[in-house]
């Protein structure tokens, strides 16, 4: 039994080349993502570890505040600096500061892609062990307006030590001499991020933080433990809002974030390649499928020969397991090559990871290995099922099974299947559930499979429909076409529905982003009353960068302004709930957005008061004039609710808005994200543009937008985001095309003799290969036009779910959704070329005389 | 050797076809002469392995000589590239299989009118009318072959053959897979096209029953024409048969 296994594979090489392709590519995939994120986890890990190597204690504040934008913690008072100094085994305590600091070269640009690439960072710069950076030219900076910068940010932006920089910090742009330049480690710069060193005193004046540090760090003596060293520290300090963690707890939490950042990533990139590999189980299904039916003889003849049903069953279940390891093994060996590939990649792009081992972890190889074999045999037990259904008489009767039978069945079947799988994802969406995303996927999975269970039902009348006009385009070619497309609608259905799942795929984040571009449009046309908004160029990173106030100043003054102000974004917590902030000059707010006041006072806002939606109002049952608990990095406070207001996030905003002051008081980093303006009544809004444009040149991270700008670069960054899903959907279609061409290729194995009779009474080559193509073009429609109905439903689905968190409606956007099918017809005619080709050549006598 | 009596449909001259080389040398066909005459139905007869199918063959395009000449009517074959070949045999060829001729995804009348929409033509409506009649299907021309006993689907072949009007029909032992009830009818049908319409048939068989149909008999051996017979009966083709010893 084992060799007849043996030998049906290795007399088949190009038909499992094609279905181990299916697999292959995905396990190659989910290699490339568990490799990739692995590397750069360890070498994240060590660069964590070598930047905290001489630290053995940590003082920091205790009040922090955990939000969308990452956790916001509390400086420390700089007085703590001498007491930790005067404790008992402390070898080395100094404070430290992390904050924006751009550097800009002489052309006035600023170094290393802000907005795209890695964030800039600035510190302070501290003698001995507790320095990460290593000098390698010049000396360390001793005075005020002295930096040390990273090697990488001295290539990027041709600095030698003497040159005369520019840095942007939260406060004005201000000039620096390069007093020294240093490497982190051997790497020029740590992970690619731009870094500038100062002197203590000019780290605090520059981040706002006189008489303050983020915290302090503590190297202790030999002999003194880590814990040791903790304990006699929170001794010696009485401040309850300070905390004192070890060297390696520190550096466990910076891992810890990055990794939970990391996985973010990772996870996204796996369920791309779990896409993949369900398409192509579709595609083996359908392989094992037609060679079951296709060696339906040779199956019956060894049932009479004495083969049990349990022997056949193993027999192409061993086939399927065959093909399956070695698909995975030659995936998992790409996979990791793509992931140097992918590194080098990114390097490519500014985001330089240092030099690091690539990471292949045993979990790596078993899971690839494992999931690669059980979904090729998987997809292989109903066909396996079926060949054992096999009778010994069918030996002697030719192939040709009935493919109706069965259909009403099914029907019924896949109409169960099919609403469980919409059942699933609307109580995900609306139903309130913890784990929304759990149903809401399970829903698309189980809805892929009913769709495609009643494939062969819908297969046939969608097929006709779809090739109506064939024959009167191109004669007996496109009926032809179009009854061979129709002949086995099982067979047309399980091909049509791998392309199915990409299309619906890539049909619903089309309608998706059509939706959230409609959104912003919507919401920057009836919100956004200002004449001008100064952003960061490329979207800009969310955290950590943004504008100091003196550009808002500076702009207020420029003539013919009438109203500005900074926005600032932020997290805090609002009754114990994480909520998103926005912060501006509550003066001039209502001139720059249309927030439509309801009651109480907008320009009222001072520091401890908020103003919040009606939407909002209404869910939290609050009133006008009630105070609420606030979290926020500064600690807790209690906020009045000054002004009720009806645009909130629904259209985009926020529903918390809170004064400058307010942000000024709570918040540690004094950062715009935006700044507004709107022109005067008559004031000329041309020359006050320019007159702003004149500002920007010493800040060249921002960039003036009016409102259709503005618009069109907020459209313009998901449209990026959807570039990117694209391409890692784009896996999945090509797998599905992998199957068109490999149903294509197997049917006219089937159809030997009667494509040497067309040939025969007339048929030219073109026209054969004209013929498959387009059977091809209809199959791929089949997929496409199943596909897009799909995505229309989901994108129907998550839209209205979304309503409430300020998306405006749902979008189709015709035009993308023609695209796709355009596309999806040229996919078709693309997986037919080698199918034609083969057909064509077919030698017309031996054909016709195939037995 | 060769009788001609009326202008060539076909021919062949000095053709050999030759596979293999050295010790394993099969000669198919052994420098042939032979011609075929307009409106006349020649059955080819030898026993297995003495050429005759292989003559119908490159006679009818679908293979070549390995040396000599093939004609249909003043075209020469073995210089014609794929695609003129194709159109040779769509326009002016007709053909009738053992098995497998129809297509199982058209019906009857489909399968028929085949060649014709190939070329993106139409049947003239007088003489599709004529040839439906003559094939004797009736109300089954909406029918697809699967749903046709095997002499209704040699009957469709046969009209598939006559529809375009082509300078000769080519049948490949068109009855070797029928009943005699269903042969009859089939080559009945042949020799009323042949004595109704004018047409041209070379048809193989090694059937002497069906042998009897033609108007003319052409015994095959080793690759070269051995006997022929004119206006034949059963009996003096097994006759003749016997004689050669097949």
């Amino acid at each position: 039994m084992w060799r007849v296994t043996l030998k049906g594979l290795l007399g088949h090489k190009l038909r499992f080349m094609l279905t181990g392709l299916a697999v292959l590519l995905g396990v190659a995939f989910m290699a490339g993502t568990l490799v990739l994120t692995d590397t750069i986890q360890v070498i994240f890990d060590d660069l964590v570890a070598s930047v905290n190597d001489g630290t053995d204690a940590f003082v920091r504040s205790n009040e922090v505040v955990d939000s969308a934008f990452g956790e916001e913690r509390n400086r420390v008072s700089a007085d703590l600096l001498p007491q930790v100094r005067a404790v008992q085994g402390v070898a080395q305590a100094e404070g430290d500061l992390q904050f924006y600091a751009q550097v800009v070269d002489a052309k006035g640009e600023a170094i290393g892609n802000p907005g795209r690439g890695a964030p800039s960072f600035g510190f302070i710069w501290n003698p001995g062990r507790l320095n990460a950076y290593r000098l390698v030219a010049g000396n360390s900076p001793s005075a005020a307006g002295e930096v040390v910068i990273d090697r990488g940010t001295a290539k990027k932006g041709n600095l030698r030590v003497g040159s005369r920089v520019k840095v942007l910090s939260q406060s004005a742009p201000e000039d620096f001499k390069v007093a020294g330049i240093v490497t982190f480690g051997e790497a020029d710069s740590p992970a690619g991020a731009s870094v500038s060193l100062f002197t203590s005193e000019e780290a605090q004046r520059l981040s706002g933080a006189v008489g303050q540090y983020d915290g302090i760090s503590i190297s202790a003596v030999d002999g003194v433990s880590q814990e040791q060293m903790v304990r006699r520290i929170d001794a010696a300090l009485s401040d309850p809002k300070v905390e004192v963690i070890t060297g390696a707890t520190l550096t466990k939490e910076n891992q810890d974030q990055f990794t939970q950042q990391l996985s973010f990533f990772s996870t996204a990139l796996l369920a791309f390649a779990l896409i993949s590999l369900f398409v192509g189980s579709f595609i083996i299904f359908n392989t094992f499928s037609i060679i079951v039916a296709q060696r339906t003889r040779e199956i019956g003849l060894m049932r009479a020969i004495g083969a049990s049903r349990s022997q056949i069953v193993k027999s192409v279940i061993a086939e399927a397991a065959l093909v399956g390891i070695l698909a995975s093994a030659v995936g998992l060996g790409i996979g990791i090559l793509l992931a140097a590939g992918l590194k080098a990649l990114l390097a490519g792009l500014g985001i330089d990871i240092p030099a690091g081992a690539t990471q292949v972890l045993p979990r790596t190889i078993i899971l690839c290995l494992g999931v690669g074999t059980f979904v090729t045999i998987a997809a292989s037990v109903l066909p396996s099922r079926k060949a054992s259904r096999i009778s010994p008489m069918q030996a002697l009767r030719s192939t040709g099974s009935d493919p109706m039978k069965q259909l009403g069945r099914r029907s019924t079947i896949g109409v169960v299947i099919t609403a469980v799988g919409i059942g699933s994802l609307l109580y995900g969406l609306f139903g309130n559930v913890g784990n929304p995303t759990l149903f809401v996927g399970i829903g698309a999975l189980v809805v892929f499979l009913g769709v495609a269970a009643l494939g062969p039902v819908i297969a046939r009348p969608v097929s006709r429909l779809l090739a109506a006009p064939l024959p009167k385009l191109k004669g007996m070619v496109g009926v032809l076409a179009r009854e061979n497309a129709v002949r086995n609608p099982r067979r047309t259905a399980s091909t049509a529905a791998a392309l199915m799942i990409g299309v619906a795929l890539v049909g619903f984040i089309t309608i998706f982003a059509a939706s959230i571009k409609n959104s912003i449009a919507t919401a920057v046309d009836s919100a956004f009353t200002a004449d001008f908004v100064v952003a960061a160029k490329g979207g800009g990173p969310p955290s950590l960068s943004g504008f100091s106030p003196d550009l808002a100043q500076k702009i207020k003054e420029v003539p013919g302004v009438g109203a500005s102000s900074g926005l600032r974004f932020a997290g805090a917590e609002l009754q114990g709930k994480g909520v998103f902030v926005i912060a501006s000059d509550p003066a001039t707010s209502t001139q720059l957005f249309d927030v439509k006041p309801e009651s109480g006072d907008f320009k009222q806002l001072g520091i401890n008061d908020v103003a919040v939606s009606s939407d909002r109002m209404k869910k939290e049952g609050w009133v006008l004039g009630q105070r609420i608990s606030a979290k926020f990095p500064k600690g807790a406070s209690t906020l009045k609710i000054t002004a009720v207001f009806g645009m909130g996030q629904q259209a985009g905003l926020s529903d918390y808005f809170i004064s400058l002051a307010g942000y000024d008081a709570h918040y540690t980093q004094q950062l715009d994200s935006q700044v507004y303006a709107k022109v005067a009544d008559d004031a000329n809004p041309r020359v006050v543009g320019r007159d702003i444009k004149k500002i920007l040149k010493e800040y060249p991270t921002a960039e003036l937008l009016d409102q259709e700008q503005f618009k069109a670069t907020r459209s313009g960054q998901v449209d990026q985001i959807l570039n990117l899903i694209y391409a890692l959907l784009a896996l999945a279609v090509v797998i599905a095309l992998i199957g068109i061409a490999n149903t294509l290729g197997l049917s006219i194995v089937e159809r030997t003799n009667e494509l040497g009779l067309l040939r025969a009474v007339g048929m030219t080559r073109r026209q054969l290969r004209s013929a498959i193509r387009w059977e091809s073009v209809i199959i791929a429609l089949l997929g496409t036009a199943l596909g897009l109905v799909i995505a229309v439903f989901f994108g129907w689905a998550l839209v209205t779910a979304l309503r409430d968190q300020g998306l405006a409606g749902f979008v189709a956007p015709v035009d993308r959704l023609a695209v796709i099918v355009v596309l999806a017809g040229l996919a078709g005619v693309i997986a037919a070329i080698l199918p034609a080709r083969r057909a064509a050549r077919l030698n017309v006598l031996d054909a016709i005389s195939q037995e | 050797m060769n009788t001609v009596t009326k202008t060539s449909a076909a021919r062949a001259v000095d053709a050999s076809k030759i596979y293999g080389s050295g010790d394993a040398e099969v000669r198919a066909l052994d420098s042939i002469n032979v011609e075929f005459a307009s409106g006349m139905f020649t059955a080819i007869m030898g026993p297995s392995g003495s050429g005759k199918s292989t003559l119908l063959h490159v006679l009818a395009g679908l293979d070549t000589v390995t040396s000599g000449e093939v004609f249909i009517g003043d075209i020469e074959l073995s210089t014609l590239k794929d695609k003129d070949l194709t159109l040779v045999r769509r326009d002016r060829l007709g053909f009738v299989f053992q098995s497998f001729n129809l297509i199982p995804t058209l019906n009857a009348l489909e399968n028929m009118t085949l060649p014709l929409s190939l070329g993106g033509r139409k049947a003239d409506s007088a003489w599709q009318d004529e040839v439906v009649k003559a094939v004797g299907l009736g109300d089954r021309l909406g029918h697809r072959p699967n749903e046709l006993s095997g002499g209704q689907q040699q009957r469709v072949a046969v009209a598939r053959a006559l529809l375009s009007k082509p300078e000769i029909v080519f049948a490949d032992e068109p009855t070797g897979n029928l009943d005699s009830r269903s042969s009859s009818e089939v080559l009945s049908f042949m020799r009323a096209a042949v004595d109704n319409f004018g047409q041209t048939i070379v048809m193989v068989t090694h059937d002497a029953g069906a042998a009897a149909y033609a108007d003319r008999v052409v015994f095959l051996a080793d690759g070269s024409i051995e006997a022929e017979l004119m206006n034949p009966t059963s009996a003096t083709v097994l006759d003749r048969m016997k004689q050669l010893g097949g």
